[in-house]
């Protein structure tokens, strides 16, 4: 019996013309990015970047329509739309696009996606934020910045105190140009070295490294205290004001990283049983999960060895971060009690709850919770902080300065309901959002024991500084039943 | 000092002046002045002013002999690259002037003369890009930067003569070949071969040796990220392993770029691993945990390469019987702020991630997806919740059924359209399992509008009409609007009216049938359905006059109007061949339509898996391993190869005080799996004893 197939629900269909007489028949299909366009927050081109010629001048022109009509059919717009064979893979920022057209399907979409972010990422550092205005102002640097940042789309040097040396935002000012003119025109040096994220011959009075340890909660809890998810993304960033080319060790009280030496032990006294060496010295030490180091680590180095070795880049970057899925307690609890007498009025009753240690504190605690969009009228009691309802969002946000741990703090919120208006109409499920920060704290307990920095030649005295804050992610949200 | 104004069209003569105020004096505002005339004019090319901004090729060429400042250099190579590729008429004006950067002994000037010379399309432009690039290529010390440009202009030049570029493959492959030389400019080799031959379809696939490969993935740690990814790509498909041993030790050498933390090479270094899995029999437990936790923790990125990376595990689950990722689905549930469009692809995870043991808590999530605000996002989850009704076994059925009838409660109107469409679905799959249900169901026929819900009411009630006792009522009900009804639900009417005559061949249903068909014979424009109807009619007048009124109605009529339907299916698999050449192309545009390339572009390359004495007949074989097993076995051949095969360390990847140490704790570390990733739970425990919140 012939088996009928039911179709899977929506899925990505390429957005194809009718007519396949439309279909442009490239003869030529390349892997690659063609070209890279700044569209305004319209689709409007106002800058391009054609690093091929296999692509029509006019395809872009197409692609604010394919926004607005995708838009209109259905409110889902992904990133990548395909037209008459040429693929549009585009991000936003601010009020721009940035598109790249590609004309094949094998075009490798990671690595345009990565390398939008990048480019975003470079050009922030030159124009402070990018948007609209500002890259219409600096359209010659940015045309200097994809020229160098690309080539025939294949993503070229993208480090931001690379490119600085030989594109500078005040080349506009033509008496320094002149001036350097020779200098600056020569690629740096430090392009041809191994170690292409920086240059040999920085310097610095004083030679400091400062490390942050940022961790943020995401959290997904409903009502009742179930935690459906929780995850720490931790990250650590480094400012390095150090001259010369230092190599930098940095020691974390991982277990992946320091078993490594737990084993060395074990090697070196081997009688001493393994089972005594795991409960006693590893109780101290965390486990990390997808560690992502930024390029200047040596991958090898970890593979091996588990050590972090690198030589920084100079100034600020992201050295590391990582993923630990575990439940974890909630740090900042919500006891939420809603009730609403539709047509009359609506009760928030709210008891926050710091379940962090006593000697930590919580700082600037908002507690945002959603109100039916028609509420008026709001009046509050509440112990500690202080509550604003921002009507344009349709919110209470209760603000604590600083929620030491083990206190509760309560609330009490009462608004009008229209007495007219649609019964039982299909309420929004917002998720009551809470964010604070925790300093001088980490979730997962990482810490820092040592950062060992050694400059071969030079042999400076150097300042290694070490910071943690623990803080709510984009998402640590109590659901609403 | 603001380029506003710049931005904005002027007239070839405005600039002109501008241009030309300046030759007087030589102050430094008047320079500034020049410069912005000059930006003016690459201003005007981007906002298509190309006709006016023509007219000012003379005072380029004269800018260009001049001038040596690097900026104007810059701009004047813009203006020919825009102009050129539209009127090649002034080419030939531009040629020696460009040629004359090609010389200079500034690297970079002569870079942006190589490109422009590639980029204008014109046979003596052509022609002269080959001549310095061969010459180049015979000099063999010029600068990585030069070097590279000159590797990628061949791929342009390649579309304009492609003859010419094959005759200098030899020496491409050389290059790939020499250890010596930068690896960067190896990997540019590479990729210039390697996008070559993906543009041509008559080539044959791009192969290099295994033992080149190993070379340039030893030196992995000294490329940049772009090369890194563009590395692994290339190789993928390019290298043929021949044993076993190969593939693993190569797995082993790259497994550690999956910690990068660009998306390009994590995704590229991941694609490299799961076409070598292809030429081994067995994987560790280890891998897979590594290639998980790789995938979880891109979906943290920014939303574009999240959507991505989920198209891709779409992909995964879909290829395989046993899927090679340990996945749990609490990392695809839906967030609030997610963007509908990665909302959308989570669910379909979801979907696809289903199985007895984790249905509950997925039911659980899709019945809040149900009840969201947004409508779509509210549709797909119960077609979800449908679907993984006929996809998974009878009692998930159940469950999902009952789920459906609770959110039917609700009564919002397009939750319950899109209930009623769905319960035709598993109503298919299980006719005899919920027929308590249908009454429940039935209450609903007010309330179908759309025309799939409408359609799938009407297949509802002519289907369980036994169990329906005022079926006529209730099928009035549906017909009562059938001169505005789409021609779709109309069809279906007229169907089900003739299915219910003939199931119950009363004077009702001879009634509703009669007026059914004439309404279709005598008031509908539509020809097909008047075509049906008519066919219907004969059929029965025909029935009728071979058996008498009302009697057995003729077996081959009951076949045309109500035979047995076909099971249906969930078309979630794919054809095998087509997932190949899908998993060969993970993280391109591909991946994300799910579709492959030659099916879309007849011109693409398909790829598959190239032929080797160890390739991996059936994907599904496979096995894995859960304890470091195999590792160990390899420990000895990597300890015997491994050292062979990198006969220098780079100093810049193990410094010197290092490496001696290194060589005998290698073994003990590679024989032990990485303890990076160990289960979270285990460290829950520790963490929650040693620090109470």
């Amino acid at each position: 019996m012939k088996t009928r197939h039911l179709k899977l629900f929506n899925s990505y269909v390429p957005y194809q013309s009718e007519n396949p007489r439309n279909l442009v028949t490239n003869k030529v299909i390349s892997i690659m990015a063609s070209a890279v366009y700044f569209c305004d927050s319209k689709g409007y081109p106002l800058l391009a970047r054609r690093y091929r010629d296999d692509i029509p001048i006019s395809a872009i022109e197409k692609f604010p329509t394919l926004l607005s009509d995708l838009e209109e059919e259905t409110n889902l717009v992904p990133p990548c739309l395909s037209y008459n064979g040429m693929q549009y893979l585009f991000i936003q920022h601010n009020d721009v696009y940035l598109v790249a057209i590609a004309n094949s399907m094998s075009a490798n979409a990671a690595q345009i996606f990565a390398f939008l972010y990048k480019l975003v990422d470079v050009l922030g550092n030159y124009l402070k934020t990018v948007e609209e205005e500002s890259i219409r102002d600096n359209f010659v640097i940015i045309y200097e910045l994809l020229d160098e940042t690309m080539d025939y789309g294949i993503p070229q040097i993208t480090e931001t105190k690379m490119l600085k040396q030989y594109i500078t935002q005040k080349s506009f000012k033509l008496v320094k140009a002149a001036k350097k003119k020779r200098n600056a025109a020569r690629p740096p040096e430090a392009l041809t070295n191994s170690v292409s994220w920086r240059s040999a011959d920085i310097k610095y009075k004083k030679n400091e490294a400062f490390l942050d340890i940022i961790e943020s909660i995401n959290m997904l809890m409903t009502q009742k205290g179930q935690i459906l998810r929780s995850e720490i993304i931790g990250e650590v960033k480094v400012k390095s004001r150090l001259s010369g080319m230092p190599d930098l060790k940095l020691g974390i009280n991982d277990k992946g990283i320091f078993s490594k030496h737990m084993d060395d032990d074990s090697l070196n006294n081997e009688g001493a049983s393994v089972a005594s060496s795991t409960t006693d010295k590893k109780k101290n030490n965390i486990e990390l999960e997808d560690l992502k180091f930024h390029q200047c680590v040596r991958l090898s180095k970890f593979e091996t060895e588990k050590i972090i070795t690198f030589i920084p880049p100079d100034g600020d970057f992201e050295l590391m971060n990582y993923r630990l899925s575990t439940s974890i307690k909630p740090l900042i609890w919500c006891d939420m009690n809603i009730q609403v007498h539709s047509q009359s009025r609506i009760e928030i009753h709210c008891r926050a709850k710091a379940q962090i240690k006593k000697k930590s504190t919580a700082t600037n605690v908002q507690i945002i919770i959603p109100v039916p969009e028609d509420a008026d009228t709001p009046e509050f009691k509440y112990s500690h902080g202080s509550i604003k309802y921002v009507p344009e969002k349709n919110v209470i946000i209760w603000k604590i300065r600083s929620f030491p741990g083990g206190k509760e703090y309560s609330m009490s919120a009462q608004m009008q309901l229209p007495s007219i208006g649609n019964i039982e109409e299909h309420k929004a499920k917002r998720p009551v959002q809470i964010k604070f920060q925790i300093p001088y704290f980490t979730t997962s307990g990482i810490q820092v024991k040592y950062l060992k920095i050694n400059e071969p030649k030079l042999q400076y005295k150097s300042y290694p500084w070490v910071r943690y804050i623990t803080q709510s992610g984009d998402d640590y949200t109590i659901r609403l039943t | 000092m603001s380029d506003q104004r710049i931005f904005t069209r002027y007239r070839a003569s405005e600039i002109r002046t501008d241009l030309q105020n300046i030759d007087i004096k030589k102050l430094k505002s008047s320079a500034t002045k020049r410069k912005n005339a000059l930006k003016k004019i690459i201003a005007n090319i981007s906002l298509g002013n190309y006709g006016e901004m023509l007219e000012l090729l003379p005072e380029i060429l004269s800018f260009w002999q001049i001038e040596d400042d690097f900026e104007v250099k810059r701009i004047c190579h813009e203006y020919a690259r825009s102009l050129g590729s539209i009127k090649p008429k002034i080419t030939d004006d531009i040629l020696p002037f460009v040629l004359q950067d090609l010389k200079s002994r500034n690297e970079h000037l002569q870079i942006m003369a190589l490109r422009t010379l590639v980029f204008i399309p014109s046979a003596s432009f052509t022609n002269e890009a080959f001549k310095f690039i061969i010459s180049m290529v015979n000099r063999r010390n010029a600068s990585e930067e030069l070097t590279k440009t000159a590797l990628f202009a061949l791929i342009q030049l390649d579309d304009l003569n492609h003859n010419k570029v094959t005759d200098l493959f030899n020496i491409i492959h050389d290059t790939i070949q020499q250890r010596s030389d930068n690896p960067s400019i190896q990997v540019a080799a590479l990729h210039t071969l390697y996008a070559i031959h993906e543009k041509h379809t008559d080539m044959k696939p791009l192969q290099i040796t295994v033992e080149s490969c190993f070379d340039l993935v030893e030196r992995l740690s000294e490329l940049n990220e772009w090369d890194k990814g563009l590395l692994l790509e290339a190789l993928t498909t390019a290298v043929v392993p021949q044993t076993h041993a190969d593939s693993y030790d190569l797995i082993d050498i790259v497994l550690p770029q999956l910690q990068h933390v660009n998306t390009f090479v994590v995704l590229n270094t991941f694609k490299f691993v799961i076409y070598l899995l292809n030429y081994v029999d067995s994987v560790s437990e280890n891998i897979v945990k590594r290639l998980s936790n790789s995938i979880i923790a891109l979906l943290n990125k920014a939303p574009e390469l999240q959507f991505l990376v989920l198209r891709n595990v779409i992909l995964l689950l879909l290829s395989r019987e046993k899927p090679l990722l340990d996945l749990d689905v609490s990392y695809f549930f839906v967030e609030f702020n997610d963007p509908i469009y990665i909302k959308d692809t989570k669910l379909e995870c979801l979907y696809l991630l289903a199985n007895q043991d984790t249905l509950s808590q997925i039911l659980e999530e899709l019945e809040q997806y149900a009840t969201d605000i947004d409508i779509q996002m509210s549709r797909k989850a119960i077609r979800a919740i449908g679907n993984l009704a006929v996809k998974l076994d009878e009692n998930a059925a159940t469950d999902c059924f009952n789920l459906l009838l609770h959110l039917l409660e609700f009564g919002v109107d397009y939750v319950v359209q899109e209930i009623i469409s769905v319960f035709r679905n598993i109503l298919r799959k299980y006719p005899d399992k919920f027929r308590s249900s249908i009454r429940e169901i039935v209450k609903y026929t007010d309330a179908v509008q759309e025309p799939e819900s409408k359609n799938a009411m009407i297949w509802i009630v002519t289907q369980y009409a036994d169990f329906l006792p005022d079926y006529i009522t209730v099928f009035e009900k549906l017909n009562s609007s059938f001169m505005e009804d789409p021609l779709e639900v109309q069809f279906s009417i007229l169907n089900s009216s003739i299915k219910l005559f003939m199931k119950f061949p009363t004077p009702e249903t001879k009634q509703l049938s009669g007026d059914v068909l004439r309404t279709c014979v005598d008031m509908v424009n539509n020809p097909d359905l008047r075509a049906r109807a008519l066919m219907y009619q004969r059929l029965i007048q025909l029935a009728n006059s071979q058996y008498g009124p009302y009697a057995a109605l003729d077996n081959s009529l009951h076949e045309i109007v109500d035979s047995n339907l076909p099971l249906i299916e969930l078309n979630s698999k794919l054809d095998p061949l087509v997932l190949e050449e899908l998993a060969l192309n993970i993280s391109s545009v591909t991946s994300v339509y799910l579709k492959p390339t030659s099916q879309i572009f007849r011109l693409n390359r398909t790829k598959f898996l190239p032929q080797s004495p160890v390739l991996l007949a059936d994907k599904n074989k496979l096995t894995i391993n859960d304890g470091p097993s195999f590792s160990r076995d390899r420990a000895d051949s990597k300890a015997k190869s491994l050292p062979k095969r990198t006969p220098t360390m780079s100093d810049y990847d193990k410094p010197a005080e290092k490496v001696n140490q290194l060589r005998g704790k290698m073994k003990s570390s590679s024989s032990s799996p990485s303890k990076l990733v160990r289960k979270p739970s285990m460290l829950m425990k520790r963490l929650s004893m040693k620090r109470p919140f």
